[in-house]
């Protein structure tokens, strides 16, 4: 697997858009499912009520990866999400999210060579404005 | 002096710890350390500057790389516009030879790390495919290894009568500092730093019960 070939076809497009309407209870029960406890987070009621700073990690699109993508589901494993928050996410804004590959490496490690894809999804509220950028990194073994 | 010769940043791809907070680590836990180096996965970071910090803090804060080869992973110091030019940091697949060679004819300075891990380390490599010339510095003691693997590295130091250096190869916050490099000398910069290394002016030391211990 040529891993700069790969990177030249796949990165850089938008394969999937998905949109989500943003609930005030759906908020809430997020944030007390984590654990949180500050009120602009858990209480509707509180003036600067938002979305928490990881909640747009809960969120997939319609397609994991563009159709074709060549990917071994048999050796590969979740790398973890990170996410970027950027502005605040209320109840009843409009998201949409948009997906691309944004990036593939490979690297070594002990347990041998090892090909990372970035999934990356932006999301932007009815306003244009981005408001998170969450990175999920599936990490694939090569031979 | 003594410095952390490898550690990552949020700039690796790994790396889950911002600059700043390595430096309020190191004050708030009074940790015996003058400074680090960011040795970044497959890149060497033009951009960041951390001068700021290091007036704030009163750290020295240099910036290297971390290179992959045909025998382990290998710290790059002192990466110029010539190393750069010359090789491919983000390839998995570089040569140790040509990495070693480019770093000595651009004037910087080669050290493979953790040798005694498997795959990535050279011991491994040493074993089934012979030695490679060049080789003066490895670095033995590794945070981040486990088992013998920093035993492995000293033995490999010791046949051949190498250098050797040490660092915490901390990707979080408070790993920075279990192992680090002490020198016989104050170091200012990079060019210094590679004239001790190179003169092998320094020991691997790693950090017990808030003393430093020689690995010797």
């Amino acid at each position: 697997m040529d891993v700069a070939e790969l990177k030249e076809k796949w990165t850089g497009w938008t394969f999937d858009e998905a949109r989500f309407e943003i609930k005030s209870e759906d908020l809430s029960e997020f944030s007390l499912a984590c654990g949180e406890t500050v009120p602009r987070y858990t209480d509707a009621q509180d003036p600067d009520f938002q979305a928490p700073p990881s909640y747009t990690a809960r969120f997939h699109g319609r397609r994991a990866l563009p159709k074709d993508f060549p990917v071994d589901m048999a050796t590969s494993f979740d790398g973890g999400k990170t996410v970027e928050w950027k502005a605040p996410i209320r109840p009843g804004d409009t998201v949409v999210a948009r997906s691309h590959i944004h990036d593939i490496f490979e690297k070594t490690g002990r347990s041998g060579g090892m090909m990372f894809v970035v999934h990356r999804m932006e999301f932007t509220n009815q306003r244009e404005e981005l408001v998170a950028v969450v990175d999920w990194k599936m990490i694939q073994k090569l031979a | 002096m003594i410095l952390d010769l490898h550690s990552h940043s949020i700039v690796s791809d790994d790396g889950r710890a911002k600059v700043e907070n390595y430096c309020q680590w190191i004050r708030r836990k009074e940790l015996p350390l003058d400074g680090f180096v960011l040795t970044e996965h497959r890149l060497f970071d033009v951009e960041s500057d951390y001068r700021r910090l290091e007036d704030e803090f009163g750290f020295l804060i240099l910036k290297a790389s971390e290179v992959e080869t045909d025998y382990g992973h290998v710290l790059v110091f002192g990466v110029n516009d010539d190393l750069l030019a010359a090789l491919d940091f983000a390839r998995v697949d570089l040569s140790l030879a040509g990495v070693l060679e480019e770093s000595r004819r651009c004037g910087a300075v080669a050290v493979p790390c953790h040798p005694g891990r498997t795959r990535v380390g050279m011991c491994a490599h040493v074993e089934s495919r012979g030695q490679v010339e060049g080789v003066r510095i490895v670095e033995t003691l590794n945070g981040g290894s486990r088992g013998n693997e920093n035993a492995s590295a000293l033995a490999l130091a010791q046949r051949n009568d190498y250098h050797r250096t040490g660092g915490s190869d901390s990707h979080i916050v408070s790993h920075i500092g279990r192992c680090a490099t002490r020198f016989e000398t104050a170091i200012a910069g990079m060019g210094e730093l590679m004239t001790e290394l190179e003169a092998g002016r320094c020991e691997a030391v790693a950090l017990e019960n808030g003393q430093w211990t020689s690995q010797n």
